[in-house]
């Protein structure tokens, strides 16, 4: 299975993502009252919330690319910060829409993301290909991004945060897009990827996969 | 077309107008009398100074040759190219999204509907083409460069130009249309029926796209304008990026992209291997004018720049969620090997051309290499020098600080490698000229480094 693959290449045993009373405001607007997480091995928190309460805002701050105003959040114990190079190899994040190339096909920035983790030669074409048939776009693999739906674009762009090692996902509403068959099929990849010691933060308003994820439910109040 | 289409066109107008006055008329003039008033007050003394510039003595040396006409013929023919080329994005032929839908959708004839918004792109192009004959002819004859009679042939000629330039422009409109309607035998064919050949959908994207450029150039994001421009790639789909080490699978990136994108990277080797051509022979003489580097440089400068897409396209995605294992200035200066490796290629296959025709020295290449790390420097801070600050757009900055802002990428690299450029041109000992030319080149890639690092730091 790809996704053990990738979770072993890289996971240093039992890190701990941690947020501590984190909150955010900007002047006098609130976007996210202080929160806690506390994220171990193998082990996957659902963030619910009405839209506007701060799931985004916190996600941001999990992986590290947003500082918060008050808190902090930590990974093994050291702030997180995107920067650097221990927190972008133990984090993938799919918050918002990825940066892809539009020059590129689908299968070229799958190669692309993998040679530059290191993984040159011939099974990076192979793993390429393994993530976008998992997904169930392997018949997409030569098309331009400009040239898939919605739905297609969101496969993709899952695709492309699977397909780099990590220890730890960060996910703001996988599903969205998402056909009923597409949201299950993508439930048992996440469900996989926690069997083989991925952990994962995943801001979910679908009841079904949250119930199939969750081992913590945090509950994010609106400011 | 009847004389009923038009009656209904005359009141579809009159129910768009409504009560108020119809200032049609006004609207057209207006901006032909800022255009008279600009040339006459802007155009001329520029025209008349940059003349004055020229060394007559250079100029009979290499204008006035078959060699001179050959190079003005082909930068004509360029240029209307290009005219053809601007055409498929944004043709003379643009009205509103309302006027398009509600009344070109109609069943009257696109001859009627249309062609008001072509008498005004025919009519602009025509007086934009006398004012630069005008300007041109009044700058010659200021300057004492050529007779004040001059001025008339110069004027028509102007005139027949921009006749020529709203042709081609509206062919290129009309090439952009479907192709499946192009082929479409029941409509008639020829250039008198070119309105008609417009399709619905053709000019619906690029009203569209007109109305997301407008904005985009008024709120002074050119990236926008660029993307949206820019037709999507299809090309060579079925070539895969090879697998390779973090670095060069960058560099291997972008040589894809050039491949999906053979025009740009062919318009980057010809302006290249132009501008590196002129800077070599810039260097030859001292009585060489300084517009022959200035211009130089600025063909250089849009050759890189059609290399350095991918370096455009990694700085267009800083904010979002990044996924490349490489540090995010270790990407930006990955994405330079490609545009740098060409600019080399092409600096040493004119500079051979020239050393074998005994044009120029072989050291000639050095300088050329020395101006590529400037441009080099000048694109890092292109691709990263961000939205403008809200400072430009205040009520005491106006539109010049606009353009200044954008443009110091193009300025740092045409004030710099002028400048020592034409030192280098008129010293016994060019080395020193080479030795300034470095440093300040230095300081070039420095800002544009740390524009990468304010990016990166952006969060």
């Amino acid at each position: 299975m790809l996704g053990s693959r990738a979770a072993a290449v890289s996971r240093p045993a039992g890190q701990l993502l941690r947020a501590t009373g984190v909150g955010k405001k900007i002047d006098e607007a609130v976007l996210l009252l202080p929160t806690n997480v506390e994220l171990g091995a193998a082990r996957c928190v659902v963030l619910r919330g009405p839209n506007g309460s701060g799931k985004t805002t916190l996600l941001r701050i999990l992986a590290g690319t947003l500082p918060p105003s008050e808190g902090e959040a930590t990974l093994d114990g050291s702030p997180v910060d995107e920067r650097h190079e221990a927190t972008r190899t133990a984090i993938a994040a799919l918050i918002g829409a990825p940066a892809t190339y539009r020059d590129l096909t689908l299968v070229d920035h799958l190669v692309l993301i993998d040679s530059t983790w290191g993984h040159a030669g011939p099974r990076a074409d192979e793993r390429s290909d393994e993530i976008l048939e998992l997904l169930e776009i392997d018949h997409l693999a030569e098309r331009f991004p400009h040239e898939l739906s919605s739905g297609q674009q969101q496969l993709f762009h899952l695709s492309m945060v699977l397909v780099r090692p990590s220890s730890i996902l960060i996910l703001d509403e996988p599903e969205q897009r998402l056909d009923t068959d597409k949201r299950g099929l993508l439930t048992q990849i996440l469900l996989d990827r926690k069997a083989d010691g991925s952990s994962l933060v995943v801001a979910c308003h679908d009841p079904a996969m949250t119930e199939a994820l969750a081992d913590t439910i945090v509950d994010i109040q609106p400011a | 077309m009847t004389g009923g289409d038009k009656q209904r066109l005359r009141e579809v107008r009159a129910a768009i107008i409504g009560n108020r006055p119809d200032k049609s008329r006004s609207d057209a003039l207006y901006p032909v009398y800022v255009a008279v008033i600009t040339a006459g007050a802007y155009g001329v003394p520029a025209a008349q100074q940059l003349f004055r510039s020229l060394d007559e003595k250079w100029l009979a040396a290499h204008a006035w040759t078959p060699a001179g006409v050959i190079v003005a013929g082909t930068v004509t023919v360029l240029l209307l190219t290009l005219v053809r080329l601007v055409g498929r994005v944004r043709g003379p032929v643009v009205p509103p999204l309302p006027y398009l839908d509600l009344v070109v959708a109609s069943p009257m004839p696109r001859r009627v509907t249309l062609g008001r918004n072509w008498r005004l792109s025919l009519g602009g192009s025509i007086i934009g083409g006398l004012l630069v004959g005008a300007v041109s002819g009044a700058g010659l004859a200021i300057a004492n460069v050529a007779p004040p009679i001059l001025l008339l042939p110069d004027m028509v000629g102007g005139g027949l130009l921009g006749l020529l330039v709203a042709e081609l422009w509206l062919q290129g409109q009309v090439h952009a249309s479907s192709p499946r309607f192009q082929t479409d035998s029941s409509l008639p064919r020829g250039r008198r029926n070119a309105l008609a050949l417009l399709d619905i959908t053709s000019l619906r994207r690029q009203a569209a796209s007109n109305v997301t450029m407008g904005g985009a150039v008024l709120a002074g994001d050119l990236r926008t304008v660029r993307l949206d421009a820019a037709r999507p790639t299809t090309h060579a789909r079925r070539v895969r990026l090879r697998a390779s080490g973090p670095r060069v699978v960058i560099a291997r990136r972008d040589l894809l992209g050039l491949r999906r994108a053979p025009w740009s990277a062919l318009f980057g080797l010809g302006l290249a291997a132009a501008g590196s051509a002129g800077l070599m022979l810039s260097l030859q003489s001292p009585r060489t004018p300084t517009v022959a580097p200035l211009v130089s440089l600025v063909l250089a400068y849009l050759g890189f720049g059609a290399w350095c897409e991918g370096l455009r396209l990694h700085a267009d995605n800083s904010g979002t969620s990044r996924m490349l294992g490489l540090p995010y200035r270790d990407t930006a200066l990955a994405h330079l090997v490609v545009p740098v490796s060409a600019w080399v290629v092409s600096v040493i296959v004119v500079n051979a051309a020239f050393w074998l025709a005994r044009l120029v020295p072989p050291t000639a290449f050095v300088w050329a290499l020395g101006v590529g790390a400037l441009l080099a420097g000048s694109h890092l801070m292109a691709s990263f020098r961000g939205m403008p600050p809200p400072g430009v757009f205040g009520p005491n900055a106006g539109v010049p600080a606009l353009i200044f802002w954008y443009a110091r990428p193009l300025l740092a690299t045409l004030v710099v490698g002028t400048a020592m450029t034409a030192w280098a041109a008129r010293i016994a000992a060019p080395w020193v000229a080479f030795s300034w030319l470095l440093l300040l080149t230095a300081g070039v890639v420095a800002w544009g480094l740390a524009l990468v690092g304010k990016r990166d730091a952006r969060r």
